[in-house]
Formats: C-alpha cells, sequence, structure tokens
C-alpha cells in the first residue's frame, strides 16, 4: 500500500509543479492522534477500495506563504482565497493519490473540499481507523499531510 | 434547500432509533461559514456519482447529551468516547442520505468521518456546492445538519 510514500510524491508533485515552493518531507508521525498548533485545515474524504479522509494542517504563517506562493500575491491573514487555496492543494493531492492507487488497480472516488479555520481546534478521527502524519518543512515553518484510513 | 426534507427525516429517524430522542426540526437555512463556538463537528464526504459533504454541528453541551444517551453512560467531557459517537453520528447520517441520493446503492459512497473540536472554528463550503443546513433542538440543546453537494456541470 505504502501509503506515506505514495502521499510524499503526491504533495512534492503538486508543490513542485503547482505551486513552486521547495519542500522537504520528514519521517511520518504514526502515534499522536491529534494534529495541534495549527490554524487552517483542508480535509477530502475519499471512497472505493478503501475509506479515508485527507487533509493538510497549517500554522497560519505557513498557510499564507503556501498560498502566497499559489496565487502569486501577498496575504496578511486567513480569508476565502487561503481556505480556498488550500481546499485545491487537498484535492490535487488527493487526486495524486487516486493516480498512484489506480496504477495497482485500486479505485478510489473523491468528495469535495471542506476548511476549517479558528484558534484552536482539533481534528481526530474514529480510534479504530489507521493513521498517517507527514511533516513537511518549509522555509516558513512545518506543515503536515495526514491521512486516515480503513481499508475495507 | 430540496434536500431539506430529507436531512428532516434521515435526522429524526436516527435520533429517535438510535439514540432515543426525538429532535424537533427548526426552518432550513443556508450557513453563512460564521465561527462555532465551543462546538463539535462531525464531518463525513461523499463521493461518486454525487460529490458533497454532510456535517453535524454540536454545541458542546448537546455533545454531551447526544453522547450520553447514545453510549447509555454519563460523559461531561469532550474526550475520545464523544468524538468518536459524532463521527459515528456524522456516519448514520451520511448513511441515511445516501440510501435517499442513491437508491440503487452503488453510486454513492462515504468516506472516513471525522470530529472537529475547539472553542473557535469555522467549517467552510469551498468548491462550487449547494449547501442548506437544518437546525433542531432536544430538551433545551441545538444542533445544526448540513448538507452540501456539488451542482452539476
Amino acid at each position: 500500500m505504502e501509503f506515506a510514500k505514495k502521499i510524499t510524491a503526491s504533495t512534492e508533485e503538486i508543490f513542485n509543479t503547482m505551486i513552486f515552493m521547495a519542500i522537504s518531507p520528514e519521517d511520518p508521525l504514526t502515534e499522536e492522534k491529534q494534529v495541534l498548533g495549527c490554524h487552517i485545515s483542508a480535509m477530502i474524504g475519499l471512497t472505493g477500495d478503501f475509506s479515508a479522509m485527507l487533509g493538510i494542517h497549517c500554522p497560519e504563517a505557513v498557510g499564507l506563504a503556501i498560498t502566497g506562493a499559489m496565487l502569486g500575491i501577498e496575504l496578511d491573514e486567513i480569508d476565502a482565497d487561503v481556505k480556498d487555496a488550500l481546499g485545491e492543494i487537498t484535492n490535487m493531492i488527493a487526486g495524486g493519490l487516486k493516480e498512484r492507487f489506480s496504477e495497482e488497480d485500486m479505485n478510489l472516488e473523491l468528495a469535495i473540499p471542506t476548511a476549517i479555520a479558528g484558534k484552536s481546534y482539533t481534528i481526530s478521527s474514529p480510534t479504530r481507523s489507521n493513521r498517517i502524519v507527514i511533516p513537511f518543512v518549509v522555509e516558513q515553518g512545518q506543515f503536515f499531510v495526514e491521512i486516515k484510513y480503513n481499508l475495507n | 434547500m430540496e434536500h431539506a426534507q430529507h436531512i428532516i427525516e434521515s435526522t429524526q429517524e436516527i435520533f429517535s432509533s438510535m439514540i432515543m430522542l426525538e429532535v424537533a426540526a427548526g426552518e432550513p437555512f443556508i450557513r453563512n461559514n460564521e465561527m462555532l463556538q465551543n462546538s463539535i463537528s462531525g464531518i463525513i464526504g461523499l463521493a461518486g456519482a454525487t460529490k458533497g459533504l454532510l456535517a453535524i454541528h454540536l454545541s458542546n453541551d448537546a455533545a454531551l447529551a447526544v453522547t450520553t444517551a447514545f453510549l447509555g453512560m454519563d460523559v461531561d467531557e469532550i474526550d475520545e468516547d464523544v468524538r468518536d459517537a459524532v463521527g459515528e453520528l456524522a456516519n448514520m447520517l451520511g448513511g441515511s442520505l445516501k440510501a435517499v441520493l442513491d437508491p440503487n446503492g452503488s453510486e454513492v459512497q462515504l468516506s472516513m468521518p471525522s470530529a472537529v473540536h475547539g472553542e473557535e472554528y469555522s467549517v467552510d463550503c469551498l468548491a462550487n456546492a449547494a449547501t442548506v443546513s437544518v437546525p433542531f433542538s432536544f430538551e433545551n440543546h441545538n444542533f445544526t445538519v448540513e448538507l452540501q453537494l456539488r451542482q452539476e456541470k
């Protein structure tokens, strides 16, 4: 299955070709049940040969930097542009994942993205599900790409 | 707004059969992506021929009351049991609405649920989706069930 490898490859591809921003992946986290210290997240559901939720979680400065690089504009607050951009990035990473799994004859369908923003929130998955979180480092800090999944 | 009635029927059926709570529906509305305060939201994606998102937003006290009724045990803080119960609630609502949206059972599938909890957060509708929310109440508690469906292009 190699979830971590596929997510890393899909994320790097999107950042290299669509956002033009240098990112470097770190070792996946598997323990923590919640991602903390983030101010903006986008998530998208995946279904098919397994069911999953893919999300990206960013501290404010990182969310602004990613959106700024993607749209080519300067941003100083989390607004609708930032939410839309992160939703679209999540959608693209999920699309890359779908493509990579289809090469192994595993079919996936995407739901629609949603953005979560706030001062303090936690996002949790069912306790029985599998979860992988991959941190990525950028100049402004770190962001996380997370997948929670259950094999059918 | 066409799905408001489906939301009402599904929600009332699940609350009365699984949680043993009778809930009253209010007037459907279009949520304005405002901040939710001291709340917990269960979210699940719908994918396939119809793409969308189903969310249930509960105030903390409503979530505690629902979980207590659902699990048949007292809970007094938002812990793992409450998060799981709210995620499961989204899952059950999604399953019930899926039956309406996809009577053949082959064209729409549900993703995994997630629970979002915080003092102040927003859950935004992105994409070009039609959205409708229905408020519900029981025993002085309130919650909202929201459905977003991508419009046909």
